[in-house]
Parts: structure tokens; sequence; C-alpha cells
């Protein structure tokens, strides 16, 4: 899900930066030095994990969290059905196995024996089935229950007629299987998100926000303060054993990115993510950091949607004079890095770029072409011609986004096609946007809910996404043969043939071009040396549930790492903060 | 004194009233779609459609109002043990500000966990404003055209124009991140963990305010000290610290208390910006989060919260004319 910064927390971003560039001593990098250094050892028990995210996170209960920050906790609460490896593939988690019927109907989850959930019972096909229900009730504020209208008796027990979800089956203390009334090849995906994690029985039939959340996680929740902080200490009984490798884990909440740096260059922080992109450049370019770090995949394709249902974009060639005439690298250039172009509308991540893969590339001349074709010829000599009328462009009140929207704007008036900027916050972008005949052309970003390439299809650019009012297909884009593609590719097994049939996709939407996809955006993840046991999941955001620290190295490096612009009196940190601050405070009189 | 006492509190509460009222229709009248931000950008047709029942958004406007002003304030009992409930209790009145659309917790509570810490700044924060305002402007009169007056002067007109934004950045910078003696952000644990974290966010917004102070007390005491009643105590023989603090000083206070008064209502209402900084989970963060993501109990609740603690203030400031000024309690 998008992430919402304010225009003021960029400025205090961007502000900070300076700040801390202006000021910063600490070495020639213009960032302090890693602490410590990456020992080769085998992994061990300890430690605290100290780290941040920028916004806040809404809630942890698995039935109605579905926001950026709670993501990454509920992997360390619940553990799911099915989950990922470290590759990106699918593995089996709480479950031993999962037969699929050849239909693809019929799945049966085969739970290990001895999972004790976090109150101290033992995880049964009841517990899976309850917890369904749990998040499928129809007084559940679920933001996402429909990712599930496949399953069997959905509809019913979703509207309150049945008493229970007839398509989850316990069929043994240990299997359950879930009956899907159509094939869905997004099921396991589905089944891999936190929201149908198994949660105790403390947590009831029903939906009561009182709950504190509880599952079969490796960590426990002990602190949930909204704004503040979130700390999670190891489940000392968790099924995996020997596992997890950490005591705790801390995680504030609402720290400004720059706050987070000042922390991770005290060693108060252990392993960041948010960097604003000056910091990042920074961190990247500094020969002490050299090697260290990786950047986490995108799951997010941004564009430009084109108002199909709207002139001068319901005529074809004027859609595709745009997808021609955006030079996406030149967007990527403003946040070298992070901002990576994106020619199609999948994430690498996803479906890889191959070559020959359909997608959108930067042609000035067939752009020309094109607005030659739409009956709006351009002549770039004389600066005559091209489309008469001024094209509102709506933006979010969001930094990248309106510095996106002007490089587009210097690019189409390249080829004749005058546009204006509107920018508005984010909830008036998601009413105007989805409002038939409303708005022309604006940005527009779609993140993967779940790694399958129908979530970049179906629920933006697919005819059942076009709604008067509310309507996620912003470009009210429709196209049969890409609706029935899509279907097709959702009820089929094979993954090859599935492959085949989003290739097609692509090539429809490069075509028809009713979004001219520009870029996408990725974080870059650092951890001190100490730090071990992570990379970036290509599917999971953040998960750190196989972190561990090397503690010895960790304490030394600390120790020898109080750093400040009184040397002499900075080593009074070792005696904590209270001690140095009234050491500080006699030191100066 | 009684009707005129009737008469503040009446207005009070229509003031109240007015601003729920509008405040009300403003929210619901937007062109966006809470259930849609609810929801997330995500979320599908079907799901925000279901959010909207579920919070009743899908009711007339006129409905949804009345349902809101009933539940506001109410005679309702509290319900047994281990049953979700919203409101406040204060004796056989509850007072129901909703449920957070995003956080799913009662607006009650988040408020009464977002005052304490918005509390403490501000008291902080107007404790240092008036003491360094007060003493300012008054050595400032008293040493009119001397170096130490056209330094204060100079120091007050730097301390209203920088932003809170740089000054707070620069003091976390400087005295959490490079000298140590704060937390760079956060809020503690223990009362003595929050009132030392609450030092750098309590100094960034009295800077501001005290600043502003030390003007208005030194053009007042400038103009006082040349009142007759200040020459005729002079020509008595009383010692000058006791002319300017006992004779001048009590007079100037008035128009210091009068802003005060008004700040007080801004500083609950939250400085924004400098919780934002120092990561104070007070109610000027929890308004701004419940702004940028729509969520409408919340930001009544503030409103109605902000609005009450302004008019209370208000109140407050003219009954405290009557302690300092004499005249005003003959009339």
């Amino acid at each position: 899900m998008r992430s919402i910064r304010t225009r003021t927390e960029r400025a205090l971003g961007v502000l900070a930066a300076v700040v801390a560039l202006a000021t910063s001593g600490c070495s020639k990098d213009g960032v302090r030095p890693p602490i410590g250094h990456a020992r080769d050892i085998p992994p061990q028990h300890g430690g605290v994990l100290h780290t941040a995210f920028f916004v806040d996170v809404r809630s942890l209960d698995s039935a109605t969290a579905f926001d950026t920050g709670s993501a990454a906790i509920e992997l360390l609460i619940y553990d799911t059905l099915v989950s990922y490896d470290q590759k990106g593939h699918m593995k089996p988690l709480l479950a031993e196995s999962v037969d699929v019927s050849p239909d693809g109907r019929h799945y049966t989850f085969t739970l290990r024996r001895g999972v004790v959930m976090q109150d101290g019972n033992e995880l049964q096909a009841s517990d899976v089935k309850r917890s369904l229900e749990r998040v499928l009730d129809s007084g559940t504020p679920c933001p996402v229950p429909s990712f599930y209208d496949r399953i069997a008796g959905y509809k019913a027990f979703h509207n309150g007629k049945a008493k229970h979800l007839a398509g989850v089956r316990v069929t043994g203390d240990y299997t359950v299987v879930i009956d899907l009334a159509e094939p869905d090849a997004t099921f396991m995906q589905k089944m891999a998100l936190p929201i149908t994690a198994p949660v105790c029985r403390t947590a009831g039939r029903k939906y009561n926000r009182e709950f504190s959340p509880c599952g079969a996680g490796a960590y426990k929740l002990v602190r949930f303060e909204h704004g503040q902080v979130i700390e999670l200490e190891r489940n000392q009984g968790y099924w995996q054993k020997g596992k997890p490798y950490l005591d705790r884990i801390v995680w504030y909440l609402s720290m400004q990115s720059y706050t987070q740096r000042f922390k991770f260059e005290d060693g108060q922080i252990d392993y960041m993510r948010e960097f604003n992109e000056a910091d990042s450049m920074l961190y990247r370019s500094a020969k002490s950091w050299r090697g260290m770090g990786a950047w986490e995949p995108s799951m997010l394709t941004a564009g430009v949607f084109l108002n199909c249902q709207m002139a001068p974009f319901d005529n074809l060639h004027m859609r595709r004079a745009v997808t021609f005439a955006i030079n996406r690298k030149q967007i990527a250039s403003v946040r070298p890095g992070h901002v990576r172009p994106q020619y199609k509308v999948v994430p690498n991540a996803i479906i890889p770029e191959s070559p020959g893969y359909p997608g959108q590339r930067y042609d000035y001349q067939r752009a020309l072409e094109e607005m030659r074709l739409a009956g709006y010829p351009y002549d770039p000599k004389t600066g005559k011609g091209g489309y008469p009328h001024t094209i509102g462009y709506l933006a979010v009140l969001d930094a990248f986004s309106s510095q996106s929207a002007q490089i587009v704007q210097q690019q189409l008036a390249r080829i004749g096609i005058h546009i204006e900027i509107q920018v508005v916050g984010y909830p008036t972008y998601l009413a105007k946007a989805g409002r038939k005949h409303t708005v022309q052309m604006g940005v527009v970003g779609w993140n993967a809910d779940y790694p399958d390439a129908s979530d970049f299809f179906e629920p933006i650019l697919s005819t059942s996404a076009i709604q008067p009012e509310n309507s996620q297909n912003a470009a009210f884009f429709s196209n049969k043969e890409l609706d029935a593609l899509l279907v097709k590719a959702r009820d089929s097994q094979d993954q090859a043939a599935r492959l085949g049939m989003y290739r097609h996709a692509e090539q429809i939407v490069a075509d028809q071009a009713p979004w001219a996809t520009t870029h996408s955006y990725r974080y870059f993840e650092l951890w001190q040396p100490y730090v071990h046991g992570y990379r970036p999941n290509p599917i999971l955001q953040q998960d750190v549930r196989n972190m561990w620290f090397d503690t010895a190295e960790r304490k030394r490096a600390l120790a020898d790492n109080c750093l400040g612009p009184i040397r002499a009196l900075s080593r009074l940190c070792r005696r904590g903060r209270a001690g140095s601050t009234i050491a500080l405070a006699l030191g100066s009189r | 004194m009684i009707r005129y006492l009737a008469k503040k509190l009446g207005w009070a509460l229509f003031t109240i009233w007015a601003v729920i009222t509008a405040t009300f229709l403003i929210y619901n009248l937007l062109p966006e779609d809470p259930a849609r931000v609810i929801a997330g950008p995500q979320a599908r047709p079907a799901d925000v459609a279901r959010i909207r029942t579920q919070l009743g958004l899908d009711r007339p406007l006129t409905v949804r109002y009345w349902r809101y002003m009933t539940d506001l304030v109410s005679l309702r009992k509290r319900p047994p043990t281990g049953k979700e409930d919203s409101a406040l209790h204060i004796g056989p009145v509850a007072i129901d500000l909703g449920v957070s659309y995003l956080k799913r917790k009662p607006v009650v509570a988040l408020l009464e966990k977002a005052l304490p810490p918005t509390l403490l700044v501000g008291i902080l924060a107007i404790a240092i404003e008036v003491s360094i305002g007060a003493l300012g402007g008054v050595l400032a009169a008293m040493k009119r055209h001397s170096v130490f007056d056209w330094g204060t002067v100079g120091m007050t007109l730097i301390g209203i124009s920088a932003p809170t934004f740089l000054t707070g950045l620069i003091l976390q910078y400087y005295m959490a991140q490079e000298l140590r003696l704060f937390p760079l952000d956060g809020y503690g644990s223990t009362p003595m963990e929050k009132l030392h974290a609450a030092i750098l966010p309590a100094v960034t917004l009295g800077l501001f305010g005290a600043a502003y102070y030390t003007r208005l007390v030194r053009d007042e005491m400038i103009s006082l000290l040349k009142q007759d009643y200040i020459r005729t105590a002079r020509a008595k023989g009383q010692r000058e610290w006791i002319v300017v603090f006992k004779h001048a000083l009590r007079n100037a206070l008035v128009p210091l208390v009068t802003v005060v008064g008004l700040e007080m209502g801004t500083l609950v209402g939250g400085a924004i910006v400098t919780e934002k900084i120092f990561r104070w989970s007070g109610i000027g963060a929890l308004s701004v989060d419940a702004i940028v993501e729509r969520d409408g109990p919340v930001i009544m609740g503030v409103v109605i919260l902000f609005c009450t603690v302004v008019v209370m203030a208000n109140l407050l400031v003219d009954l405290s004319y009557a302690l300092l000024d004499p005249r005003v309690r003959r009339r």
C-alpha cells in the first residue's frame, strides 16, 4: 500500500539533511563509519534489535491490519500456513504440506503437529477455520475480504446468512480442506497473507477490537503504543526449535528519517530502511560502508493514467503519443538508485524483464508520428501545432509526485501536449481520480497486494474495476480481449501458460496505452556489521525473523563508538545517558 | 456576578455546539470518501462499499448528525466489564466521541492518551515563555536604549522569525545528537524520562513564545513606567524593584495573561511541527495523522477538545482579569 508522507515531513527531511551535512564533521564520507566488524561466527542467541518506521502502525490484529507498517510486525507475531523462502519461492510454514486438487478447487492443508500458539494451546485445524471465519465475518472491518470470495459459501457467510464458512472443512485435528467455488491461481499467495494466519483462541470467533495480537509467530507482542513503539519478545515456545535468535525487538513508530539516521549512526538503531535519498546516497558512496546494505526489490509500478473515456485520450493515438514521449530515464534520474525506470505494468520482482518483453519505450519520433495520426501534428522546429487545449493532470501532494509531474509536463510539451498540474491531498486524489468523466490524466501507482501478475491487471485495468465512483480503473479502460485473458489466467493452474497470458496482457496494455508506466521505487536497507542473518526477501518486506546479533562485537564496538564533538566527554556515555548528562552539566561549570 | 457567569457559560456552550456542527458538516460534505481511505487505496470496490455500510456512511447526513449528537452526550450506563465501550463515563453522563476509523480505538481513549504529553510540553513551554518573556521584557524596559535592550530586541526578532522546525532541528542535532544531553525523540516510560524528553520540545515551543512575550512585556512596561502612579511610588521613596515588580509588572501582566490564555488553546490544539520532530505522541501528532488520513471521529474529537479548551481558557482569562485588576472587580 502506498505510504503517505506529508509535505511537512519532506521539508523537514530536506532541512535535516542540510543541517546534518553542514554540521557533520564526523568523517570524510559525510557519515559515521560502521560500528564494529562482521565476524565469521555461527548464529547465536541474544540481543535486542532496534529499528524504526516513519509511519505509524494502524493495527496489529491480523483481521484488520493491511497497511504498510503492520505487515513487517505481523510476520513476527503470526505465522501463516504458507510463506516464502529467501528466494521468494512459496513454502509451507505452519502447514506441513499442501495438496491441490488437479482442478485447482480443493486445497488440503496438513498442519504440523506440536505447534504451540502464543496462548499455550496447540494449533489445530479448527483454529484455522475459526480464524478464517473471524476475518470473513460480516462484522469484521477487514479491508480485503473479497480476496477470498472464491471460497465456497463465502457470499452466504459474509452476508450473515450462514453460520459457518462452508468451503472451509475440518477433516481431522490437523487437516483442513478449503474448497473453492471456482479455481483461483492466486489462492496460495493469498493464503500467505497475515490476514489468514491462525490466531489464538483468545481472539474468539468474532472480531473484537480489544483482542491483544496473539498467533503462532516467533515473537510475542509486549507493548504497542501508537506513534511511539512496538516491543516484541522471543516466543520461548516457538515451534521452530532454536529460533528465533533475538531476545527482543523494539520497533519505533512515526520516526522521521533523519532521526533514524542519527540513531543509526549511534547504534541506537541497528537496521535501517527509510533513508532519505540524500542520506542513502551518502552511505552508498561512503568508503567505510562499501559493499554493505542491499536494495529491497520493488513491488510498485507507477505511471500516468490516461482517461480513455475523456478527450483527448479517447483517441488511441493520443495515448500512444504520451507513452512514446515519456523518457523514463529522465524521471528516474531525479532520485538515482531509488527510482528506476519502469517499462511494463508488472514489476520485475514478479515477472523479470527480458529482451523482447512487451513494454513502453521512449521514442520521440514515434510520439510525433502518433500525434500526427491523432490529428494534432506538431512541428518541434516552429513549435506550431499539437493539441490545442490544456489538459488537466492530477498529482498527489507528495514531493516526488509533483516532481515527476513537472518532468512529464516538459516532455509532453515537446510533442505539443500542454498539461496543467493540479496537486491535491491523497484522499482528494482518490475521490477525483476514481470519478467518471472527471480527470483526463494523472499520476497513478499500484503496489502488489500479493506477488502475482493478476494483481497488476484485474483491480486496475479490467472492465470489472470500473465504477462511476471510486473506480480503481482510473483510466476507465475497457478491453474485452484483456478481460477474457485475465479470467483465463486466473483460472489456469499451469504457471507457464499463465506467464504467456500475462505477457499477452502486457502487450495489450503497451498497445492500447491506458497507462504510461514511468517508474518503480525501491528502498535501500542498511544494517550494522554485527547484524547477521538478514537479506531483503524478494517478497516479504523487512522479514527480520532470522536476524541474529554478534552481541560481543556489538558491545565492544559500541563502547568504542561513543561519538560526539567533545570526544573526551563523550566517553561518559558508557555510563549511560543520565550519567553523562550529569557529568556534562558538572563538567561545564 | 452569577448572571455574568451564566451568560458567559451559555455563550461557551453555544460556541462549542456551533463548532461541532460546522466541523461535522464540512467533514461530511467533502468530496472524499472516508471508506476508501480506511480500506486503503488498493481495496476492492465491494470491500469499500461494505466498510461504508459498517460505518454508517451510507446513511443520510441528517441521520448521521442526529446519531452523532445524541451519542456525544447521553445518560447511558456503563456496560458490563468485557463489553466494548467507546464512551467516557463521568457519573451518569457518558461522552462518546466514537471509534477511530483507522486505529479501531475509542476516540476518548486516544485523546486521554495524547492529552498528558501535550499538556506536559504545553505547560513547560508556557512556563519557559512566560518566565523568560516577563523577566526579559522588564529588564529591557528598565534598561531602555542600552546594549541589553537592543540585544533583547534583536534576539526577540530572531526568536519570532525563526520557524519552529528550524529551532527544533538545531536543538535536536546539537543538544541531543551531539551533546547527548537529551533524548533525540520519543516520550519515555518513567515520569523522569518523560520530563527529560519533554525539555527539548518545550524549549522549542517556548523560545518562540518567549520572544513574543518579551516584546509584549517590554512595550507594556515602557508605557507603564511613565505613568503617574509609578512616579508617585518613586516619589514616596519606594525601592526601584518594588516599583517595577509590584506596581508596574502587575498591570503589565494583564495583556500577557490574555495572550497566554489564547495560547493555551493553540498548545493543546497541537504543536504540530514540534510534535512531529520530537515524535511526541500528543494531540498535534494525533490531529495531523487524522486529517491526513481523514479519520473523521478523531478529527471531530480533537476539534471538540480544542474548542472546549479555548472556550474555557477564555472564560478563565475573563475571570482572571478580576483577580489582577481591582477596577474590574468593582465594575
